[in-house]
């Protein structure tokens, strides 16, 4: 066996101890070992990369017993539902880089339209936005911030991190009032879907920026906090016993009117 | 009374028994010092076995939230009744809910009602000067209004403590908290350009919240300390300088156009 081999991937997301464990067996070819060919692809061929690869080192014990613990097949499909609210089981470390990015974008534009657009699971909470993130939030807030602080016209900066720091500990606050007044829901999804909220005023702060007379920036807003607030008030309401629904939707109005008049105040 | 001490004891905050035997208060005993006992859910902070991780937990802070929308807008509507007998309805049950979101509706709406009220200031004169929304508004009246209500009642809590005075630090923020919801209707009344005006609305928020404030300790410690009435004093004199805080640092908007 030559020192350094060369060797095509499969063309499933293989992992790479999985790739040497393959090499491994096809040196030495034990005969009880399953080889990781069963693994089925996941996904559509990309190119197949080639990588260099160095004889195994392992002793045959230690491959051996950590050949079992990979042996168990990968699910078929790329959607079963682990941590984080979702996600795949089998490795992604080798996956190219676009194949990521559009995994969590379609998965963002999912959730947005889950959330953002009429769909007949909303007044359910377990069925909402079962397979929640935090990237898209996490854009919606920076974007907002972001475009409020550039057309702000002294402390931009300052601007920036009252925005900021508003949404991200408001929504932190908004679910810990509704764990305090005895609903339960999950933390990081009820960020989620507050996050998700905000994407009609990111709309409105853009929009605004085309055209600053009052009377157009306030229908805007007006608009937007309408969408905003009736996006994000089946989450909330169903969630707390309905003698306190009030108490915990109103908090959410608080936030997005504070929102919208920054929005609306922006010169 | 012993029994009333046995149930003291078991709970871990807020109470502290009398270090001065307080004889003829025993109403005051029951109603300023049990601490919240909730319904459903959670104990006190902390439970007596948990320690001190407790005060981490969110679900331990549960039964300060025990309240029905119909408990905090009858709260709100005692408050501007001026009721002086607000703490013994709430001592039962104080809530955390209702001071938090008042903090946070006047400092939303102090910041804004400023913002607008500079504003429509601009508009009016010929003269230049130029407009812009002033975002330090909003970073200050969170800092004037969420200092006020978490410092001002841990404070006298804890002079209180020092005189032998039993009392509950939850009940304090619940009164002070509730006390300035009579802001809000001021503010938007603010507005209106004329320098009198918001000097009578001011005025008479801050003279209505001061009562409330100063009627409810009143009835409190009044028979249980000597100094009730320096104490009292002090309470509404430090509500009355908050709001005249609020009227030069919110509601005079003329000094924006400096900026």
């Amino acid at each position: 066996m030559s020192g350094i081999d060369r060797m095509n991937l499969n063309t499933s997301s293989q992992s790479d101890i999985d790739e040497i464990e393959s090499l491994f067996n096809i040196s030495v070819q034990p005969a009880t070992l399953e080889v990781p060919q069963s693994v089925p692809p996941a996904r559509k061929p990309s190119s197949p990369p080639t990588i260099p690869v160095s004889a195994p080192l392992l002793p045959p014990s230690s491959v051996s017993s950590s050949s079992q613990a990979f042996s168990t097949p990968a699910p078929a499909g790329p959607t079963l539902s682990t941590g984080f609210g979702g996600g795949p089981q089998y490795n992604t470390l080798t996956e190219p880089v676009w194949e990521t990015l559009k995994r969590d974008l379609v998965r963002v534009s999912n959730n947005l339209k889950d959330v953002v657009l009429p769909n007949p699971y909303r007044e359910d909470p377990g069925k909402a936005l079962r397979d929640w993130d935090l990237w898209g939030p996490f854009f919606f807030i920076i974007f907002l911030a972001l475009t409020l602080s550039y057309s702000a016209s002294e402390n931009k900066s300052k601007v920036f991190a009252v925005v900021f720091a508003t949404l991200s500990a408001g929504a932190i606050v908004l679910t810990l009032n509704v764990q305090l007044l005895g609903g339960s829901i999950i933390f990081f999804q009820s960020l989620s879907v507050l996050g998700y909220c905000l994407f009609p005023l990111d709309v409105s702060a853009l929009v605004c920026q085309v055209n600053n007379t009052k009377l157009f920036r306030s229908l805007v807003v007006l608009v937007a906090l309408a969408w905003s607030s009736w996006a994000a008030y089946p989450f909330v309401s169903t969630a707390v016993p309905s003698s306190r629904k009030a108490l915990a939707v109103y908090p959410v109005l608080l936030l997005y009117i504070t929102v919208g008049f920054l929005v609306l105040a922006n010169n | 009374m012993a029994g009333a001490y046995a149930s003291l004891a078991s709970e871990a905050t807020g109470t502290v028994p009398a270090a001065v035997e307080s004889d003829h208060v025993p109403h005051f005993q029951e109603t300023f010092s049990q601490p919240g006992h909730g319904g459903q859910g959670g104990q006190g902070i902390p439970g007596p076995n948990q320690a001190w991780q407790g005060y981490f937990n969110v679900l331990s802070y549960r039964p300060y939230f025990n309240v029905d929308t119909v408990d905090v807008t009858d709260r709100i509507k005692d408050s501007l009744k001026v009721d002086v007998g607000f703490v013994e309805k709430t001592s039962q049950n104080p809530d955390m809910y209702g001071p938090f979101w008042i903090c946070s509706t006047l400092v939303f709406v102090t910041a804004s009602l400023g913002n607008l009220a500079a504003y429509l200031s601009y508009k009016s004169k010929t003269t230049g000067g130029h407009w812009h929304y002033d975002i330090n508004l909003m970073s200050s009246a969170a800092l004037v209004f969420y200092g006020y209500v978490g410092l001002v009642p841990l404070a006298l809590y804890f002079l209180l403590r020092y005189l032998g005075v039993t009392s509950g630090v939850f009940q304090l923020w619940c009164l002070y908290g509730y006390s300035l919801f009579v802001f809000i209707p001021a503010s938007f009344l603010s507005v209106v350009p004329w320098e009198i005006v918001r000097w009578l609305v001011v005025g008479a928020a801050s003279f209505m919240s001061a009562i409330f404030v100063g009627g409810n300790i009143r009835t409190q410690i009044r028979t249980a300390n000597d100094r009730w009435l320096a104490i009292v004093i002090g309470t509404v004199a430090t509500h009355l300088a908050l709001g005249l805080v609020l009227k030069f640092y919110f509601f005079t908007y003329f000094q924006h156009d400096a900026l």
